[in-house]
């Protein structure tokens, strides 16, 4: 793959539109996390949460079983759905600001594979718990194939992931922030793989 | 005080324009003007030297005593905002595009090349082709990225003899940047005009990647031939929207002999289907031969306005993404049948026998495509992929024993 040239010579200069990737993050890590902060000042400019493995995550995509789904509110309704992946749950929203997305969950019927794209949002209860709730963007019906697959991408992305943080940035301030050692998640990564079959 | 040295130096500046004076006659005014009326010397020595300048009609200077000793640079190391003193070629002179513009085109010199131009007001000489010329005090601006070397009143322009020919630095399509570039390429796509003071646009190509390229209409301009190969000399490049394109009415274009390997699809990329862009699915295009431009829901064409004998097209426009970087992709109806499961004549019975007509098509792709993982081939522009071939990927077992093995093998 020769993808070096686009990024080096478009992506950095002044007004080329860059969309911020799809992060690949297991249930479980993406519970573990809780700092998120914002670059730059600008209304429009990016949030991100920092996942314990090192990286930044403005968005993310995965695949799993809905097990679940519950409309709520009488004037803003909204739906929130579980979804399930080998390492736990995600919570997905969908509210009139995503009425596309809401459509969609209307008209998927648990349990099911579906494939999510969607924003991480960091939420604290009162009584001090984080939590972590996925908004949005697209949710659809897919087969176990493409589940399966997105665990094999998911495993090889999260292995990257540990395997660089340790030179980068992010990945220092991750081991600051988290203070575990984001090799603690290959036996998640194991785990997860270990329930597909060969 | 001596005034010998600065009366030198205005005598000098005067005489390089074919005006001998004398310079008694400089230093007398200069010591009136210090002695009797205490004006600092710099201010004296500008006050005369404009007094001469006016009085032989020659460009004012209007650096306010900065010195005027500007340091000589090459063109490649100008930056934006700088008094500049420069010797180039001018290798390219174009039509003056307002009456306010004497003479604009490029210079160039063993380092680099830039856009001039010279204001109608700066009473400047005419500048030829081909010739050297050192430019005094030009000014050095940025309009879109691209430097531009500004002539203005201030500045002095003097021919001068240069050894040796200038031989002109090519850039690999995939290294352009906005300004001026010399490409070797060759022409891979033509398309219609889209508007009419194109005489031709379209798509050049050399070993490292491909450049949409335009010509105006301009009097003695002929279009290049598809499929033959040339050598761009001086061309501008422009960043229009972020996407850069050559315009070849400044350049020099020879054409050459034989043929070059171009990157026409060598780019891939995979990823999972992350969003469907609005304007995928079905659609209808204008009809005026060569424009096909997509319609919008009113059938209006953005160039040929309201069109009722529209054809329709299937097409996917969208995002792949594999979890670092992100790729637009741009796929043509033959692959998108393939993909979708859908032909264009489905996808019109679909439309026409459904409530929410072409909405329904868009619906039914964005079912079959979000969340997918593709892998595409195709001619990449900026970090657009207009994609020739594309396949669904599947579950591939083999890479789960790999996998295991990476994660368990320090556990």
């Amino acid at each position: 793959m020769t993808n070096g040239t686009g990024k080096g010579m478009a992506g950095r200069r002044d007004g080329v539109f860059e969309r911020e990737p799809a992060r690949r993050v297991f249930a479980q890590e993406l519970k573990e996390s809780r700092v998120h902060f914002k670059e730059g000042q600008d209304e429009k400019s990016p949030s991100y949460i920092l996942l314990p493995t090192g990286a930044r995550c403005n968005r993310v995509f995965f695949a799993g079983t809905l097990t679940e789904k519950k409309k709520q509110g009488e004037q803003n309704m909204f739906y929130r759905a579980r979804v399930v992946d080998p390492t736990g749950t995600f919570f997905v929203m969908a509210g009139s600001y995503q009425p596309e997305a809401m459509q969609q969950v209307a008209r998927l019927e648990p349990p099911c594979f579906v494939a999510v794209v969607g924003k991480p949002n960091v939420y604290q209860t009162p009584d001090g718990a984080v939590l972590i709730s996925i908004r949005c963007e697209s949710i659809t019906q897919v087969d176990k194939d493409i589940r399966d697959q997105w665990v094999l991408d998911c495993a090889k992305a999260t292995l990257d992931r540990i395997e660089t943080s340790a030179g980068t940035p992010d990945g220092e301030r991750a081991r600051k922030e988290y203070n575990i050692d984001p090799g603690l998640f290959r036996k998640m990564v194991y785990e997860a793989l270990a329930q597909l079959k060969i | 005080m001596d005034f010998s040295h600065t009366a030198e130096r205005i005598s000098q500046k005067i005489t390089s324009h074919g005006h001998p004076v004398e310079k008694s006659g400089i230093e007398a005014k200069l010591r009136r003007l210090v002695d009797e009326f205490g004006v600092p010397p710099a201010e004296a020595e500008r006050t005369v030297l404009n007094e001469l300048a006016r009085e032989f009609g020659l460009p004012v200077s209007q650096g306010g005593g900065s010195g005027g000793a500007v340091e000589q640079k090459s063109l490649g190391t100008l930056a934006n905002g700088e008094w500049v003193t420069v010797e180039c070629k001018v290798v390219a002179l174009t039509a003056s595009p307002s009456p306010a513009i004497a003479q604009t085109g490029i210079v160039a010199d063993e380092s680099a090349a830039v856009r001039f131009v010279v204001w109608s007001r700066a009473n400047a000489p005419h500048l030829d082709e081909g010739k050297w010329y050192r430019f005094e005090s030009a000014v050095v601006d940025e309009y879109r990225g691209m430097l531009n070397l500004k002539v203005h009143s201030g500045t002095t322009i003097r021919e001068v003899s240069h050894e040796g020919s200038l031989r002109p630095k090519i850039t690999p399509v995939a290294g352009l940047a906005p300004g001026v570039a010399c490409v070797r390429g060759k022409v891979v796509q033509e398309w219609e005009a889209t508007h009419d003071r194109i005489l031709q646009s379209g798509m050049i190509a050399d070993e490292s990647g491909a450049v949409r390229f335009v010509l105006w209409k301009e009097e003695g301009l002929e279009r290049l031939n598809p499929g033959r190969v040339y050598t761009i000399y001086y061309a501008t490049v422009d960043d229009f929207n972020g996407r850069l394109s050559l315009t070849l009415n400044t350049a020099t274009v020879v054409p050459e002999e034989g043929d070059i390997d171009v990157n026409t699809g060598s780019e891939s990329f995979q990823g999972a289907f992350v969003h469907l862009a609005p304007g995928s699915g079905l659609v209808r295009r204008c009809p005026v031969e060569g424009c096909n431009r997509v319609l919008s829901r009113q059938n209006y064409c953005p160039v040929h306005e309201i069109q009722s004998r529209y054809h329709y097209d299937l097409r996917i426009k969208g995002w792949l993404d594999n979890g670092e970087e992100t790729r637009e992709i741009l796929v043509s109806r033959a692959q998108t049948e393939g993909l979708v499961g859908m032909s264009l004549d489905q996808a019109r019975e679909l439309a026409e026998n459904n409530p929410l007509g072409m909405d329904e098509v868009f619906l039914r792709f964005r079912e079959a495509l979000v969340g997918r993982y593709l892998l595409c081939r195709g001619r990449q522009i900026d970090n657009r992929l207009l994609v020739s071939t594309c396949e669904i990927l599947h579950y591939q077992p083999e890479q789960l024993a790999d996998l295991l093995n990476r994660a368990g093998g320090s556990l």
